[in-house]
């Protein structure tokens, strides 16, 4: 049983309390990844025939190119087009998003923050101690992602190189919390749950779209540099080990979206 | 001694519209006071701009002396507070949100939490989820006393008790002023505020209308009586009632299969003694003494501030 009593003021208590209550949740995000991993990366060894390489070939090149499948041959190019690139994309992205939304708009909505601020809690450190639940939840997801990869390196004959796939691992959960930030910004600056994860899916989808399209005319090569899926992937990490670049924009553009929620959320009304 | 609550022109607008309007509050410590209005009237804005919830659009406020924006977290450490609207959603069960609202709230003594608990007759091992309104607000009331806080703000804390438990509450609440603790209680209730509040400010339409005293406002001064009586006629009880001094809307009609009964409604204004005297000319059956809602005696206040003027 918990004591209900302190001599100090605890650390980190909304950290805490966070993880605390999201654990059951998280345990499903992560029973979600390894699935769709266990899913897709056996099947490596299968795809190797003449005949996919005909198919591929067949397809129209527009349609490769915007599946990311141009290297789908090499185990780094498989894991990327299938996993990172793609499920793993989609899967971080959601849990990302609706995380954030529910720490900000969510929270917000069901009264939980009138509470919370009732209490000795500030809202910059509300906002900062949410940030970082958040950035330690995809750093599980991260953390399961790469073990799994690892163990299914040598069954799956992917041939990858443990730092490269730290390289990728890191560039996919920050390409997540690019979204999660988003999505907790939209949150904390509006105090609506739906605006959360319209703006964190929005990020998402259009940092896609703007790599897609960037992959197929070089007119809009452009577009790849307002694209958080590009800064994520463009080096490809899986094969060529970690894009300091591309992490940094991703970082900069996380915390500072994390500052732009935090000063908008300590300044506004909280909503009745 | 610092004045527990200070406020001065204190304004809070939404757009257009003026939740608070020019709010000049001062709640002495080591006193209960209450708030008074119907809904919409301004409680809640007050309220949730001494916690710094929201902010206001101009005035001045102090809660323990400081400002509460300044003030921050640690004079929240000081409050106790139930909010208005309470939603709790969480998973866990009433001990795990305590448990956390003790980490961030001012220390809570060893056991303070079970005896509260205890008091109101709340189950802290269910889930937060399942339990009814009352209960929830059971939860919202030990959250707010556990940590013997300097100060409690209580926006309509007895919303869905029984009628046991708001007594529990009321004797709560003295205990906590006997302690030196200060008390702001919103009611749109009239007796439960009567019964325990020193000071009361009558809010409507974001304005203060009336304060000062409990006893001073002579708020209810106007109540409802209605009765059922045998052994007399209903045109002598008529005219027994309508002789007495601020008797109004008196109605008495014939009751009963054989016409044997009367029954008697009527308003007064000050005290029931005379009426109750005149009715005693009969034989009493029945008799209620009804309080006027808030919503009539603030209006009554209106027209008395009017009549006065």
């Amino acid at each position: 049983m918990t004591a209900l009593t302190q001599e100090r003021p605890a650390v980190l208590p909304v950290l805490r309390r966070l993880l605390a209550e999201g654990r059951w949740g998280l345990l499903a995000w992560t029973a979600g990844v390894a699935a769709a991993i266990a899913l897709y990366i056996p099947l490596f060894p299968s795809m190797q025939t003449p005949e996919l390489a005909g198919v591929l070939d067949s397809l129209p090149p527009e349609l490769v190119r915007t599946l990311g499948y141009e290297d789908v041959t090499s185990g780094a190019g498989y894991v990327q087009a299938t996993f990172f690139g793609l499920i793993g994309f989609v899967l971080l992205t959601i849990a990302g998003v609706s995380w954030g939304a529910a720490y900000t708009g969510g929270a917000e909505e069901s009264g939980r923050l009138e509470l919370t601020f009732a209490h000795a809690v500030s809202r910059v450190p509300y906002a900062i101690e949410a940030w970082v639940a958040l950035l330690v939840k995809l750093a599980v997801l991260g953390a399961v992602a790469w073990l799994l990869v690892r163990l299914l390196d040598g069954p799956a004959q992917l041939d990858l190189d443990p730092l490269n796939l730290l390289a990728g691992v890191t560039a996919w959960a920050s390409l997540g919390l690019v979204c999660a930030s988003a999505a907790f910004a939209a949150g904390a600056a509006t105090g609506r749950r739906l605006w959360a994860i319209g703006v964190g899916a929005g990020v998402a989808v259009a940092g896609y779209v703007f790599e897609a399209l960037a992959n197929n005319s070089d007119d809009l090569e452009w577009l790849r540099s307002a694209s958080p899926y590009a800064w994520a992937y463009r080096s490809t990490p899986l094969a060529d080990g970690f894009d300091w670049g591309g992490l940094a924009l991703l970082w900069v553009v996380s915390l500072g979206m994390l500052g732009v929620g935090a000063a908008v959320l300590s300044r506004r009304d909280i909503l009745g | 001694m610092t004045t527990a609550i200070q406020t001065r022109a204190l304004t809070k607008r939404y757009g257009a519209h003026t939740a608070l309007h020019d709010l000049d509050l001062s709640v002495e410590p080591g006193t209960v006071f209450g708030l008074i209005g119907a809904n919409g009237a301004g409680k809640t804005t007050t309220l949730r701009l001494l916690l710094d919830i929201i902010r206001p659009t101009s005035g001045e406020v102090r809660v323990l002396g400081i400002p509460p924006r300044q003030g921050g977290a640690a004079l929240r450490r000081r409050i106790g507070y139930v909010p208005g609207e309470l939603r709790l959603a969480t998973r866990g069960t009433g001990r795990a949100l305590l448990s956390h609202l003790a980490q961030i709230s001012g220390p809570v003594r060893p056991g303070a939490v079970e005896r509260l608990a205890d008091r109101v007759g709340l189950d802290l091992d269910r889930r937060v989820r399942t339990l009814s309104k009352g209960n929830k607000q059971k939860l919202a009331l030990v959250q707010a006393f556990m940590h013997q806080p300097s100060l409690l703000i209580l926006d309509e804390p007895t919303s869905g008790l029984d009628p046991l438990v708001q007594r529990e509450f009321l004797t709560m609440l003295r205990e906590a002023r006997d302690a030196g603790q200060t008390v702001l209680l919103s009611s749109h209730v009239l007796s439960e505020i009567q019964q325990v509040a020193d000071r009361v400010a009558v809010l409507a339409a974001g304005r203060v209308v009336a304060s000062g005293a409990v006893a001073d406002l002579r708020l209810a001064t106007t109540r409802r009586i209605a009765a059922t009586l045998s052994r007399i006629t209903a045109d002598r009880l008529h005219a027994l009632l309508s002789a007495v001094d601020g008797v109004a809307d008196v109605s008495v009609t014939a009751a009963g299969a054989a016409g044997d009964t009367v029954r008697a409604s009527l308003t007064v204004r000050g005290e029931i003694d005379p009426v109750v005297r005149a009715l005693m000319a009969g034989t009493l059956h029945d008799l209620t003494v009804e309080e006027p809602d808030l919503e009539e005696s603030v209006l009554d206040l209106y027209a008395r501030a009017g009549d006065a003027s």
